[in-house]
């Protein structure tokens, strides 16, 4: 059974996508580390170390998700945690602006993956599924 | 001190107030001294006493019409006001407080003020009116003609409270319960329900000066998939707590569910039960009002749609005989409205509740079951939090939500059980799928899960978690009881 760390970044309190994300991944067969929402860098990379967690999983609903997730994955390597995987999703950035650019900047920010908003967490959990058995 | 259900003396309250004035310097101001505070708002007319123009509603029979707004500057926020209640034709003006405010981040606040003032344009997402104090409060009351609320999401609002009503702001949203749980993460409902019960203290003061001043807790809470007996349970309680302060005036509050025969039920038991259990309760001398919020979820983009949507609500408020509706925007899906589409959403609403003014609901066996329901579960869950809280509400507050025995569907907080799920059944009635530790008995529960059971046999799929989800999305499609493989009839 994986464990992955599931949260809400910065200072929003958008709950309900966290608690369907939780739900789907229990289903899955997933022990879910959710931090709820918000919650820091520290707060995901700390969890993912006393779970030994294999994947982040970053939740963000205000816009404020560029910001929010700067250096995260340097502040991760920095902790040992290189080899976990790190996942992006929701209204990432203010306004409307083309995916494509949006993950391309992520992916550069080393997500591993991005996602779009409204994507159903089913559609990721075979994404998680297969990027973990590989690792 | 282990905190309870009971008054706060003089004494305490005074003594916490000088050190409550301390937290911002807006609070040093000396027209918040209690007698000078009186003075003005004895100056206050009936027509801008939001408790007072409940009172003519209700006698009348009216339903009533308030917006949500706020940006960052006076001057703006009085143009904003002006805009809403001459465009909008609003009964009431709320003042929409911004996220740093609620969060006590008063210093951040002032830097966006000065942003604003730079940039020419709000940077926050409402009014800072502790930061603006009584000097940009009261100019704000002085400048509109009919009566002033603050709404926010501020577990601890004293200052805020205490600011707005001494600038002639004669009511005020929030709770113990409702301004926590939804809005916050790991504050305790110690806390808030000790904070809250200073705002209601402060409440019930002026009531012993003979003013008379409204409350309203927040009926939606998440505002998402929320049962009415959830959310009428929390109100009746925060009534209860607030009359317990000494706060006369209580305006219990509800979410719009979609299914109108759900809505219009909810509706009628949120007035007669919380009369019915402040009384059983010994507060007999509570004057109790109704607020239906329009849709709470996510709205469809379409602006002719979620004109619909709003006229909607407009419809079962007034079917239902609601004191009083917070109306949403045309622009909602996009955030925060402009001020022309927030009077859009306001005139069409006001127009619905012209239209449907004499008409009501008829009353049938669907609707009386309705009823008859939502009164077993509060009956369950109210005396199943006091039971916890051994005769207290207080105490059966903290100690319910601990054990799940309350549990509020999809909220932030971690003093939250968060067990429960949600669903709607073929007609769009909201049902519990999963009942966590809710002290429901098999009848209940027998009653909720025949429901669901019937659309899953309807739908072709097992009763599930994704029913919940696209119940959840279902609205912002145009649909309300949701289905993933959901297909226009065509021929």
């Amino acid at each position: 059974m994986y464990t992955v760390v599931i949260g809400v970044i910065g200072a929003d309190v958008h709950a309900v996508g966290n608690k369907i994300i939780d739900h789907v991944l229990k289903e899955h067969g997933f022990n879910v580390v959710n931090i709820g929402v918000l919650s820091s860098q520290e707060d995901f990379i700390n969890a993912a170390i006393e779970t030994d967690a294999k994947a982040i999983l970053v939740s963000s609903l205000y816009g404020h998700g560029e910001l929010d997730c700067k250096y995260m994955k340097e502040n991760m390597v920095e902790a040992g945690l290189s080899h976990v995987k790190l996942y992006v999703g929701g209204n990432i950035v203010v306004g409307k602006q083309d995916f494509t650019e949006v993950e391309e900047r992520f992916k550069k920010m080393g997500f591993d993956r991005v996602y779009p908003p409204g994507t159903n967490i089913e559609h990721a959990v075979g994404d998680i599924k297969e990027d973990l058995a590989d690792a | 001190m282990m905190i309870m259900n009971k008054k706060l003396s003089k004494e305490e309250f005074f003594k916490k107030r000088e050190e409550i004035r301390s937290h911002w310097p807006t609070g040093a101001d000396e027209r918040l001294e209690f007698e000078k505070a009186v003075a003005l708002l004895k100056s206050v007319p009936d027509s801008k006493n939001f408790a007072k123009k409940l009172r003519f509603a209700k006698e009348h029979d009216l339903t009533m019409i308030q917006p949500r707004a706020g940006v960052a500057l006076v001057d703006q926020h009085i143009e904003l006001m002006q805009f809403l209640e001459k465009h909008g034709k609003a009964d009431f003006l709320p003042s929409t407080i911004d996220s740093y405010t609620r969060q006590n981040r008063y210093s951040h606040a002032e830097d966006a003020i000065k942003q604003s003032l730079k940039q020419k344009r709000s940077m926050l997402n409402g009014f800072p009116a502790v930061n603006h104090g009584i000097d940009g409060c009261h100019k704000v009351f002085e400048n509109v003609n009919v009566p002033l609320q603050a709404r926010h999401g501020t577990p601890d609002a004293r200052l805020l409270s205490e600011i707005i009503h001494a600038s002639g702001w004669t009511s005020n949203e929030g709770g113990g319960i409702s301004y926590n749980i939804p809005y916050a993460k790991n504050i305790s409902l110690e806390d808030t329900i000790r904070y809250w019960q200073y705002c209601d203290r402060l409440v019930g003061l002026y009531a012993e000066e003979g003013i008379e001043l409204n409350r309203e807790p927040f009926g939606p809470l998440t505002g998402t998939l929320v049962p009415p007996s959830i959310s009428h349970t929390i109100a009746i309680i925060e009534a209860i707590l607030a009359a317990e302060q000494g706060v006369k005036n209580i305006t219990v509050g509800y979410g719009q569910c979609g299914n109108i025969t759900q809505d219009v039920a909810a509706l009628q038991t949120l007035d007669s039960l919380t009369n019915y259990y402040l009384k059983i309760f010994g507060y007999d001398d509570v004057f109790v009002t109704t607020v239906m919020h329009q849709w709470m979820g996510g709205f469809p983009s379409d602006e002719a749609e979620a004109m619909s949507l709003i006229s909607l609500g407009a419809t079962v408020a007034t079917l239902g005989n609601a004191t009083k509706i917070i109306t949403k925007s045309p622009h909602e899906s996009q955030g925060i409205p402009t001020k022309e589409a927030n009077a859009e959403g306001l005139r069409a609403s006001k127009l619905m509740t012209r239209m449907l003014k004499t008409q009501r609901y008829p009353s049938d066996d669907v609707l009386k079951a309705e009823k008859e329901m939502i009164e077993k579960e509060v009956k369950t869950l109210l005396y199943a939090t006091l039971n916890i809280g051994k005769g207290d509400f207080a105490q059966g507050v903290i100690q319910a939500f601990k054990h799940g025995i309350l549990d509020i569907p999809f909220a932030p907080s971690e003093m939250n059980h968060g067990k429960i799920l949600p669903a709607r059944d073929l007609r769009g009635n909201i049902r519990i799928l999963e009942f966590g530790n809710l002290p429901f008995d098999d009848e209940i529960k027998r009653f909720h899960k025949d429901a669901l059971e019937a659309r899953g046999k309807a739908e072709g799929r097992p009763v599930s978690f994704k029913m919940t989800i696209d119940d959840i999305y279902a609205v912002s499609q145009g649909i309300l009881v949701g289905n993933s493989e959901y297909k226009e009839p065509s021929l």
